[in-house]
Parts: structure tokens; sequence; C-alpha cells
């Protein structure tokens, strides 16, 4: 009998099942071979204690045996026993357990460091609480587990597994369930997986059945939201969770629901919403993102800020109706929304109603916010009416007159539609001089009477009379009560514009009735007013059309039946500007002559005055003899109350013609100078001091200043440069001042100066950038000479690819059915054909296709400070076997890695634009095209630097080779300005093709350009309107960006022109002259 | 209206092709005369102006016109001269890119026996003494000038180069060609030496009255749909510098005037006829229909 301690081991074994030996020998040359005779004894022994710990953990050991030869592979011996003793002590515990341990091995042993293998046994072992369910859930951890190792980090698999022992607290089978779904969810997680978890362990406490749910319901979730917002939003839940939210997985379904229907730039915008409305109330924030996606079905993101607001005041005072809110389930949350959904902002129209505006008047429109008129402070000072100054039509930044979106777009229409009358209609066209066709002209024979009394007074006082600027201002002055006269004709020319716009836009006329008939409704009481201010008020009540049931003093029946006359008039398609003049000349003489009291109820009547007659000069003179004998009668004029003037209108908005031909004649005294004498600040000043168009809130004192200052305003307006004034020192203190500074001239050689696009304001900044052309100075020709080296093979190919163009467009082509002449052959063949009495082929025609290529190029090169960042060389693959295990190491030697990679091979982003374009050159000599290379950069708009490589009209030659060596990365990207010195290049050129191209690693950005929020978006719209600028001119434009993050911007900036985000820079060599060759044929 | 029973087209060799009935043309200016002038004196029409305003209608109504200076009898169709009659043919070809000097002139085809010379249109108006109406003249090649040169002073001539012979031009032989000034880009516009042998007559869209009449006139619509439908022309006209790149022309307002006599409703009519032709931009389109839907009830 053998004394060796293995034969003694063997005889033990026997004692034990049979299956514990037969394990045991099959294994027992492997792992010999594996360690060695002593060792064996050591592994044969462990499997022996196992075998004999308690009754049934044989079973174990034969599960030892099993896996041994496999386990000794992977683990040094040392290791090996580690892990044959964290058998072993499971195995004491509980022998299920330590099979499942065992079987587990053989695949986790090669996925996990050695040093990890006991703490791996012993998160099993923390889930095994000694009954037969926790051994269950422990053994079931440790068959998932190779999976989990292989999968995630090993301390996820730590947290994951104290989240599901924490869980068999409360229920082994849920927990159970857990760790499965885990296993298929976790990896997929990515780098969520650490907010996943600190979620599930906040909700372990007061919602621990939510964990399964949420489980299940985060990779939708992380499928659906914008990959960078789905931490944020897991932090969230986990907040929620800590806070004692119950329905956490509620909270997940419905916030990805809401946030899938985001776009992805929005979705910050909404976590950041709901953060804020966390600090006030956790309560509120499951329902908000439930209510979310039905919400943004009716409203934009833009509106949903203020619909947010409200609620946020309501939770303040009042959770419950604040929570009522989000739910939408409160008549103020509804009704709210369908305010909000059914307002219309003007600039989402403003395009629509500028063409529309342009298209009735015949002229240029522009259709600006009513603020921007009142910011110019130039008289205008109401910022909710409508209005215009000649060519521009202002609106109300928003419309919610209605609860229908349609509905309040054609309210916008009616009013626009009223505001361009005044301009096609003529209402600033008055001429003193023109007769009216309606009416006598009462006016030329009162102007010499007011005229010699004023001479006679202004002799008196020795001084001149004062000249009316204005057609308007002239007439205006011949009334004594110049508000009477102006509220007159304001009145009948409102009138006689919304017949005329009714009678030519027949399609308006049912929502310009339903205007009508509001504005009608919102009318003060006439009864409760003095006769003068009521018949004023009776006059707007029949311009809206109201003609029947009318309160009129009986005392002035006639009065009124003659104003009503004189309205009626007006109310003709031909009546035109000078019929109101004359219309309001003899309104103003009844109404003048009436004294302002305020009769009692007993003393009005409802009178119908939709037919009153025809007006004749004979009645109306009888009535103002009367009125005259009556005045006479009763002593003074203007016995009463002080008459005020009417409530606007407010469809109608602010009708300023005097203002309006002012403005005019400035303008036109800026373009024709020399003629007639132009207008001075002080004739300016004292017009409006007498004009009844401005209202003035302030003090007597003030009001010199601010008529200095809106003089001053009104000349910069129409362009002519304020007299006192000194150059920089800007135009008086309340002018608002857009941007720093105003235009920039050109005035060194070289310098060209370009306008730029303000999409906010929908129109050119003019002459707002100066371009600077320089010449890049030279280097050397080696970096050129190298790159073609370099890209040897790419550079033959590219060439070859090129110089196939050239002869497909200058070949003949032959065997047509038509062409410039016979092909001989092909006749030859034919006529044989013929003779043969063999239906001959018609094609026997060539013809040349004479399209020589004729193609002008300019290539603009972005030189920005960012193309010198160092590109990435994602392509070598990375060679991590020596990796360390310990992750602080791992990352200090990743950046070593790094550093070493980027000293070994340091390229940037412009040396591959300057080899690429090395490359191109060769091409473009080889294919003959015009071309010129420049690059672009700069800081500031009075600075944007335009670099030539190489002109267009230059030749190429070692100057070109050299200047390429010298282009560095400089500034920024004033995108725009350097589009357009391009386009001036390229219009220069003639060329049947012409092209625009445009290489850029990143987003246009200056000062000024491009700042965070809208500047951001300036920068894109600007150089966005600067390529369709190149494309109106027939220039192709095309981009091309190595910006992987380009196609956000580009869509919006390229529109349907060509664009292409170039993924990998690394392509860009060879892509560009590719993107070229198409481009052109 | 489309009969179906029979097919009704006819057809004539190119030269042979006389305007018969009176084509409808509503003269604005001093057109009339002075193409009669020019026509008399040998002097070359250039006419001018945007698409759709009736220069073709204009040329074929004088082809008429000065067919029958002395008689007013109505056509009945056929090609057979009455007394008093001139044979004033038209012949009408629109240019395009690929318009070659051999398509005007002529060209060799195969025949059994050989080849066979036939002559192209060009050769043939001036051979017949036709009104030559070259549409969009500068869409025609370069070398196509070679050819009008010398037909256009005092010469008078066609020479052809493949046969060489050269073709003195019958006595009513007139050249006219037609040519839209907005819309060529400057590498294609006409030159100077070529543009130097024409009399000019500008057309434009008409007034606003007139232009109804001539819509109420060829469309059949009521006189005042088609005063509306002018209004609308003048008011899309008024964008031209906004986006829009030819203003509506009268044929549109035509068609749309057609579509509404054949029971379409106006604002769709118009959608078809006009808005949707006119532009793809959708906030241009929106605008115009804007306009429609305020102009029409």
């Amino acid at each position: 009998m053998s004394t060796s301690p293995l034969a003694g081991i063997e005889v033990e074994l026997a004692k034990l099942p049979p299956a514990v030996l037969e394990a045991y020998q099959e294994a027992v040359e492997t792992i010999e071979a594996a360690f060695g005779e002593e060792e064996l004894v050591l592994w044969a022994k462990e499997g022996l204690a196992i075998g004999t710990q308690t009754v049934r953990s044989w079973e174990s050991a034969v599960e030892y045996y099993k896996v041994g030869p496999q386990v000794s592979r992977f683990l040094s011996f040392p290791s090996f026993m580690q892990w044959a003793r964290c058998g072993t002590y499971l195995a004491q515990d509980s022998p299920t357990l330590a099979v499942a341990f065992f079987k587990a091995s053989s695949s986790i042993v090669p996925n996990l460091r050695p040093q990890y293998i006991p703490r791996w046994a012993g998160l099993g072992r923390s889930l095994y609480k000694g009954t037969w369910k926790s051994s269950t859930l422990a053994a079931k951890f440790f068959e998932v587990s190779p999976d989990l190792v292989r999968n995630l980090p090993f301390w996820d698999v730590e947290v994951f597994a104290s989240l599901i022992e924490a869980m068999s607290y409360k229920s082994y089978d849920v927990a159970g369930e857990c760790l499965v779904l885990g296993r298929d969810v976790l990896p997929a997680m990515g780098r969520e997986r650490e907010a996943f978890l600190s979620m599930a362990r906040a909700l372990i406490d007061g919602s621990w059945r939510e964990i399964k749910t949420c489980l299940e319901l985060v990779p939708r979730a992380l499928q659906l939201v914008d990959e960078n917002q789905t931490g944020r939003f897991l932090k969230l839940g986990e907040r929620l969770a800590k806070v004692g939210l119950r329905e956490t997985s509620r909270f997940l379904a419905d916030g990805t629901q809401s946030l899938s229907k985001i776009p992805a730039g929005s979705q910050g915008y909404i976590l950041d919403l709901c953060e804020t409305l966390l600090a006030v109330s956790p309560e509120a924030v499951p329902p908000f993102l439930k209510s979310l996606s039905g919400v943004l079905d009716r409203i934009t993101i833009s509106q949903l800020d203020s619909w947010f607001h409200r609620g946020m005041e309501l939770l303040k005072d009042n959770p419950e109706s604040g929570i009522a809110f989000f739910k939408v389930e409160s008549n103020t949350s509804v009704a709210m929304l369908e305010t909000l959904s059914s307002s219309l902002e003007l600039d989402r129209v403003k395009g629509i109603i500028r063409l529309y505006c342009s298209a009735l008047s015949g002229t240029s429109i522009d259709v600006l916010d009513t603020q921007e008129l009142v910011r110019k402070n130039i008289g205008w000072v109401d910022e909710d009416s409508a209005s215009t100054d000649g060519t521009k039509v202002f609106l109300p930044t928003i419309v919610d007159h209605y609860p229908d979106k349609q509905d309040n777009f054609s309210w916008f229409k009616v009013v626009s539609t009223h505001q361009v009358g005044h301009l096609e209609f003529g209402s600033f066209l008055f001429d003193f001089t023109k007769p009216s066709g309606l009416f006598d002209n009462r006016r030329f024979p009162r102007e010499d009477e007011v005229n010699a009394g004023k001479q006679a007074a202004a002799e008196e006082e020795g001084v001149e009379p004062a000249q009316s600027l204005t057609d308007i201002g002239r007439f205006l002055s011949l009334f004594q009560d110049r508000q009477l006269a102006f509220d007159l004709f304001t009145v009948l020319e409102d009138c006689r514009l919304d017949y005329r716009i009714k009678v030519e836009y027949p399609g308006i006329r049912l929502a310009a009735n339903r205007v009508q008939d509001e504005a009608l409704a919102n009318r003060p009481n006439i009864q409760e007013m003095g006769v003068q201010q009521a018949l004023v008020e009776l006059l707007i009540h029949m311009s809206l059309e109201q003609f029947t049931e009318l309160p009129v003093p009986i005392e002035y029946k006639d009065a009124a039946v003659v104003l009503a006359q004189i309205l009626h008039e007006l109310r003709n398609a031909q009546a035109e500007v000078e019929d109101t003049a004359e219309a309001t000349l003899r309104a103003y003489e009844i109404i003048s002559r009436i004294a302002n009291e305020n009769p009692p109820e007993e003393d009005w009547e409802q009178e119908d005055l939709e037919e009153p007659g025809d007006f004749s000069e004979e009645e109306y003179e009888s009535l103002i003899d009367q009125l005259q004998a009556g005045q006479d009668a009763s002593g003074e004029s203007g016995e009463g109350e002080s008459r005020e003037s009417p409530e606007p209108v407010d469809y109608r908005g602010d009708f300023k013609p005097e203002m309006v031909q002012l403005l005019t004649r400035l303008q036109s005294d800026q373009d024709q100078q020399g003629e007639g004498e132009p207008i001075s600040q002080e004739m300016l000043e004292q017009l409006l001091q007498e004009s009844s168009e401005l209202e003035l809130d302030a003090e007597q004192g003030d009001i010199n200043d601010s008529m200095s200052a809106f003089a001053q305003n009104l000349m910069k307006e129409a362009g002519t440069p304020p007299p006192n004034s000194q150059p920089g020192q800007g135009y008086g203190p309340l002018l608002h001042d857009d941007d720093q500074g105003g235009e920039l001239e050109a005035r060194e050689p070289k310098t060209f100066a370009y306008d730029e696009w303000d999409f906010r304001a929908n129109d050119y900044k003019p002459r707002w950038c100066i371009v600077k052309e320089k010449v890049v100075e030279e280097g050397d020709t080696t970096f050129y000479n190298d790159a073609l080296k370099n890209y040897l093979s790419l550079s033959h190919h590219i060439k070859r690819q090129f110089e196939l163009i050239m002869p497909e467009s200058m070949k003949k082509i032959y065997r047509l059915i038509d062409g410039e002449d016979i092909d001989l052959n092909a006749a030859l063949e034919a006529w044989a054909d013929l003779r043969m009495n063999v239906p001959p082929d018609e094609k026997i025609y060539w013809h040349r296709n004479r399209n020589r290529r004729n193609v002008a190029v300019v290539f603009l090169l972005d030189m920005s400070a960012s193309t010198a960042e160092a590109i990435d060389e994602g392509r070598q693959v990375v060679d991590d076997r020596d990796a360390p295990d310990d992750p602080v190491e791992y990352m200090v030697w990743l950046r070593r890695r790094r550093e070493g990679l980027v000293r070994r091979n340091y390229k940037r982003i412009i040396d591959l634009e300057k080899e690429s374009t090395a490359l191109l050159i060769q091409a473009l000599e080889a294919i003959g095209d015009t071309y010129g290379i420049y690059g672009f950069s700069g800081y500031g708009r009075e600075n944007v630097e335009f670099y030539v490589i190489k002109d267009i009209d230059e030749g190429f030659g070692d100057k070109v080779k050299r200047r390429i060596d010298k282009v560095t990365p400089l500034h920024a990207t004033r995108m725009g300005a350097a589009i357009r010195h391009s386009i001036t290049k390229l219009e220069k050129i003639d060329a049947t093709t012409k092209i625009l191209f445009l290489i850029s690693d990143g987003r246009p950005q200056d000062r000024g350009y491009s700042r965070e929020g809208v500047e951001k978006e300036y920068a894109v719209h600007d150089t966005h309107m600067a390529l369709l600028e190149a494309k109106r001119k027939d220039i192709t434009p095309f981009c091309l960006t190595v910006d992987k993050s380009g196609h956000d911007y580009l869509k919006s900036m390229c529109g349907d022109m060509g664009y292409e985000v170039l993924g990998d820079i690394w392509a860009l060599p060879e892509r560009l002259p590719m993107l070229y060759r198409q481009l052109t044929t | 209206m489309v009969q179906t029973d029979q097919p009704s087209y006819k057809e004539y060799a190119i030269e042979e092709f006389l305007v018969r009935d009176e084509p409808y043309y509503r003269v604005v200016g001093d057109e009339l005369d002075l193409f009669t002038a020019a026509y008399h004196q040998h002097i070359p029409v250039l006419l001018k102006g945007p698409t759709g305003c009736g220069k073709t209608r204009f040329v074929e109504y004088m082809a008429w016109k000065l067919g029958r200076p002395l008689t007013v009898t109505k056509g009945d169709g056929t090609q057979e001269l009455k007394e008093g009659e001139v044979r004033v043919p038209l012949v009408t070809i629109a240019c395009h890119e690929d318009l070659t000097a051999s398509d005007l002139v002529g060209r060799y085809l195969l025949d059994a026996n050989g080849t066979r010379w036939i002559d192209g249109p060009m050769t043939r108006a001036v051979k017949n003494g036709a009104i030559l109406y070259l549409d969009e003249v500068v869409e025609a090649r370069k070398d196509t000038t070679v050819l009008i040169h010398p037909l256009t002073d005092h010469r008078r001539i066609l020479p052809i180069e493949k046969t060489g012979s050269i073709v003195e031009a019958d006595d009513r032989f007139l050249l006219c060609i037609s040519y839209n000034p907005g819309y060529q880009s400057a590498l294609k516009d006409l030159k100077h030496s070529t543009r130097q042998r024409f009399m000019s007559i500008e057309f434009d869209y008409p007034p606003r009255d007139i232009e109804a009449e001539i819509v109420a006139r060829e469309s059949g619509c009521s006189a005042e749909i088609a005063d509306s439908l002018a209004k609308l022309g003048e008011k899309i006209r008024n964008l031209k510098e906004h986006g829009l790149q030819e203003g509506a022309s009268t044929r549109l307002l035509i068609y749309a005037g057609k579509l509404i006599s054949e029971g379409i409703s106006i604002r769709r009519a118009c959608q078809v006829a006009i808005v949707w032709t006119l532009t793809d931009e959708p906030e241009l389109q929106r605008s115009i229909e804007e306009v429609v839907s305020s102009i029409f009830e």
C-alpha cells in the first residue's frame, strides 16, 4: 500500500459517492501537468475537505474536481488555492452555494482578476441568509455573474449585488427577477449605469418594487432620450426617489415618452424646468412630465416657458392648485394653453405678411414689430397699435384676440391691409394743391383767409409767418383747433380706406367686418359725452359701419345728418385723400360751432343714418349759418366741457401722416441736395411742437429736450446727419443703439466693406464688416512637396481621375440620330445595308459636344484658431495588452500613452487642410480650371482677414507653394464676410460654372457674431444669407466641414445648398478632390 | 372643346403654314404700325419682353394681318389664297441650347441613291418669303448668329456652306426674334453686333384694364373675375424683387380664368394655375395665396 498522501486521499474519496472519485480521476492529470506534484496533493486535499464537510457537500466536491482543470489554466497556484478555499467556505454554509460557485467559476475566471475572486465569492455569500430561498438567490447570483463580470466593471457588479441584497430583505422573488433583468439590461446602459444604480438605491427604502419596473423601462429611456441628457434624467429620478416619490417607474415611463417627442436640443431645457420644479415641489415633477407631451402638441417650446412659470407661481401659493395646473386639470391651465396655442407671434408670419404687404403696395415693405418703432423715438409711442412710416409696417408682436390661430392670422391680415392701404390708396400722398373730385374746394379760399390773418399778426409782431413743411401740416394749420381737425381727418381717412379696401379686396371683407364689429362693441357710450365729442364718436361709429340706432342729440339732428352725408361721400371707390381733406374741413366747421355741452338723457334720440341723402353744398351752408347764428346768440364758442380726443380704434393703429410726409421730405432732401431749402433742426422742432400727432407725457420743461431728441432721431431716421452732434458721440441720449458703432468705411487700399444679415431685424446691417485682403507671406516649398510625396499614390490617382474629365467634354459623339454632320463610317454601313435590303441603322450622325469646360472656383479655407487642434489618431488600434489592472494606474498609463502618441505624430486640422489643398492644386492644374485659394480669419467685424494663397487670376508657381507653407491657424471665423468677398472675386470672372467651396472645422464664430444664445444663431443665419447671395449670383456654394457635430447647424446654415460633414478627417485629402469633381461634372 | 369622334389635326409643310384665322391680339400701343413699317422696309424686328406677355401671339397676328391688307374675310382653314391675299407664311422656331446652324439651314439625308440635301426651316423661310420667328434666340448656339448676320443687313442672303450656294431672300421675308432680357445671365446676352441689326419693340404686361379685357376675351370668364385676375397679376408682379423670378404672366392669368370658367373654384384655380406655377418656396406661396384670398371673396 502506497504511503503517498495522494493515495490516502483517494481512499478517503472512495468513501464518498462514486461520482466524486470519478471527477477526481478525470481531472488529476491536467492538474498535475499544470502545477506539479505537491500542488496536486494540496488540490486533492482541498476537495476532500469540501466533500467531507456536510452530508451533502460531496456534490460540491464533484463540481470542484470537475472545473479544476479549466480554472487551473487561468490562475497561478496561490490564486487557485485561494479560489478553492472560497469554495470550501461556501460549502460549509451551503453545498448548493458551493456547487453554483464552482459551476460559474469556469466561465468567470477568464474575465475576473484573481484578486477579485474572494470578493466575488463574498458577494454571493452575502446573499445567503441560511434559508432555502436565500440560497436559491445566491446560487442564481453565481449563475448570472459570469455575464455580469464580462460586461461590467467589477465595482458596478458589487454595487448591483448590494442592491440585490437590500432587495432580498423585501422579497427574494423580486430580487431574483431583478438579478436576471440586471444581467440583460445593465451592460447596455454604458456610462449611465452609475446614475441608474444610485437611483435604484434611493428607491430601496420607499418603493423597492419600482426597481424591477425601472430596470425594464430604462433601456427604452436610453434609446429615446438624447444621450447627453440621460444622466441628468436618471439623476432627476434619483432625487425624486430620495424625497420619497413612490412612482418612480411612472416617472421614467412618462418622462421618456415626453422627452422623446422633444428635439434633442431642447431636452436639456425641459430637464432644467424639472429641476426648478423639483426645488419647489417634487410631487409636481411627474405630472409635469406626464402632461408635457400633450401640452407640446398644442404650444411651442418657446411658449412653454410662460405656461410653466404661471404654474410655478400657482405652486408657490398653493401646491394643490399648482399640481392640478401641471396635470392640466385646472381651468387656469387649460385656458392658458388655449390662449397660447391660438396666439400668433408676429415672428412666425412676418415673412408672409412682408411679402403680402409688398405685393399690395407695390413698394418694398418691411414688417417690424411695434416695439422697434417705439424704440426709434421719433414720435410713435404706443407699442400695441399697428402703424406705418411709409416704408415699413409695424405690427404688434403677438395676437391673441381669438381662440383660433387662423382667426388671429386674419386679424394680422386685416390690420396690415389697413396699414398698407394708407400706402396703396395714397393717404400720405396728400397734395394741398390738388383739387378734390367730390367736393367743392373750400380749403383754397380758407387758406387765403387764414394767411391774411396770420400776415397781419406777423406784421404786428415783425416776424415772418411760419411756413408748413408738409402738405398735411399746411392743411391742418388752417384750423384753430388743430387737434379736432386731425381727429376728424383720421376718422374720415380711415373710413375712406376701410371702404376702399372692402371694394378692392372683397376676400377680406368677412374678417374686416368681424374686426369692425368688435371695435364697435368696445366703443364708449355716445350718450355720456359732450355734443362735440359725441358727434366725432358718431362719425367713428359710422366709419365702422354702424348706421342704425345711433343716439343723436335732438337739437343737433340736422348736423348729424349732414355729417353722415359727408361721410357717405367718402364711401366711394373714387374718393381720394384730398376728398377726405375737404370732408374734414366741413365736419370741422360743423362740429367746432357746437358747444360741447352734455345734454340730458331725454334729449337724445335713436337715428338711422344709413341713407341720409346726397350731400349738397347749399344744405351745408345753411346749416353752418344756422349753427353760427346759434353760437353768436349764446355768446362764446366752446362752452361746456373741454373736448377730449376720441379713443383710438385699435385695429386701425396709429395714423401719422404728418410724420410720414416729414420723413419722406427729409429723405428726399437728403437725396437731392441743393434743391430748395433743406429742413433744419429748428424748423423740425417747431413743426413737432405744433403737431397734433405727438402725445407727450413729459412735463412742460422736458418737452423742449424731448423735442430736440425727436428731431435728431427723425433726421437720423431719414439719413440726414444731425447738425449739432459730433461724430462718434451718438445722436443723443434717447437713441437706441443697436450694437457698438455703426457703419464702417473701407478707407485703406485692399479693404472692402460688406453688409451683414441680421436675422432678428430681417434686414442687412449696412457696411457692417471690413474685409482686409492680405497675401500670405512666403515660406518654403518643402511642405507642398512633402505633401505630394506623402500622398503619392493618392495624388496620381486623383490626377488621373481629373484628366479623364477633359476628353469627356471635348469628344465627338458618333452614331446619333441627329447631329452636325454625317458620320461616314456609319453612313457607309447604312448604305451597304440598304443595298442588301436590310433596314439600315438610322444613327448616322456625329455631334461634337462643344460645352467646353469652363469652371471657376474659389476655395475658402478656415484659418481659425480651432484648426490648430491636434487630430485624434483614432485610426490606430490601441494596444492595451500591457494595461495595468488598477484603475488609477490605468488612467495614468492611458494619459502617458496619449501624450506619447501626440508627440510621435502631431498633426493639426490645418495641416490636413493644407495637404488637401496641395493635392487639389495638382488636380486643378491638370484639368485647367480657373481657381483661387484663400484663407480667412480675423477678429471682430472691422477686422475680417482674407488671405490670398492663390488669387483667382494668378498663375500657379513656386510662390503659391511657398505660401501654403505659411498658412497657420489665426483667430476667429466670420464666415459671412469672407463668403461675400469670395463672391466679389468670382463675379469678376467669366465662367459658365462658378463654385464657392468652403472648408471649415466648426461653426462660424467671432466677436459680436457668435456668442452663446441668439448670437450663435446670428452667425449661422448670416452665413446662410451669404451663401444664398452666392446662389443668386449663379455661384454654386458647397460647404465641407470636418466638425463631426456639424450636422446640427449645417442644415440651417446651408439649407438646400450642398454640404458634407466629414466624419473621418483623415479622409479629407482624398474626399476634397473627389467632391470637387462631382460638383463640376 | 375636345372632340373625340375623329382626329382633327392638319399637317402643312413648314413654309406653307399660314395663319388663316384672325388671332386675338389686343393692341396696346403703336406696335402694330411699327411692325408693319419694319416689314415693308425690310428691317428685322427684335421683340423684347417677359414671358407670356404676348410676343408670339403678336407675331402670329402680324403674319395674319400682313397677309390680307385688303380683304377682311374670315379664313376658312384652307391654305388656298383668296383674292387680294398675300402669302405670308409664319415659320416659328423655338431656340434651345443644342440648336445648331445645320438644324436651321439644312443637312444631307440618306436615301436610296445616296445623299440628298434637305432644306432646313430657315432656308425654306428665306426662299418662300415667310416671317421667320426665332423664339428665345439667346438660347441658341453661337454659330447660329453667323447665319443671322448676312440675313439681317442690306444683303438679305443666306449662304449655305455645305451646298456651296447662296440664297437671296424673297422680298416678303422678314426675320423676327424674341428675347427675354430678364432671366438670361450675362453670358447669354445678345451680342451687340447682333442686336444692332434689329429694331426693338418692347413688350410688357398690359395695364390692368387692358389685361382684364384680354383675360376675359381669352378665357371666357366674367368681366368681374377677369378684372380681379388682372388686379392679382399686378399685385404679384410687385413681388418680383422679393424672391419671385418672374411675375405672373398674362398667360397664367388666362389659364386661371379658363379653369374658373370650367367650374373650378376661384382660389383653387389661382393656386394651381398661378401660385404653384410661379414658385416652390412655401413662404412665397403662402403670401401669394393670401393676396388671392384678399382679392377674391
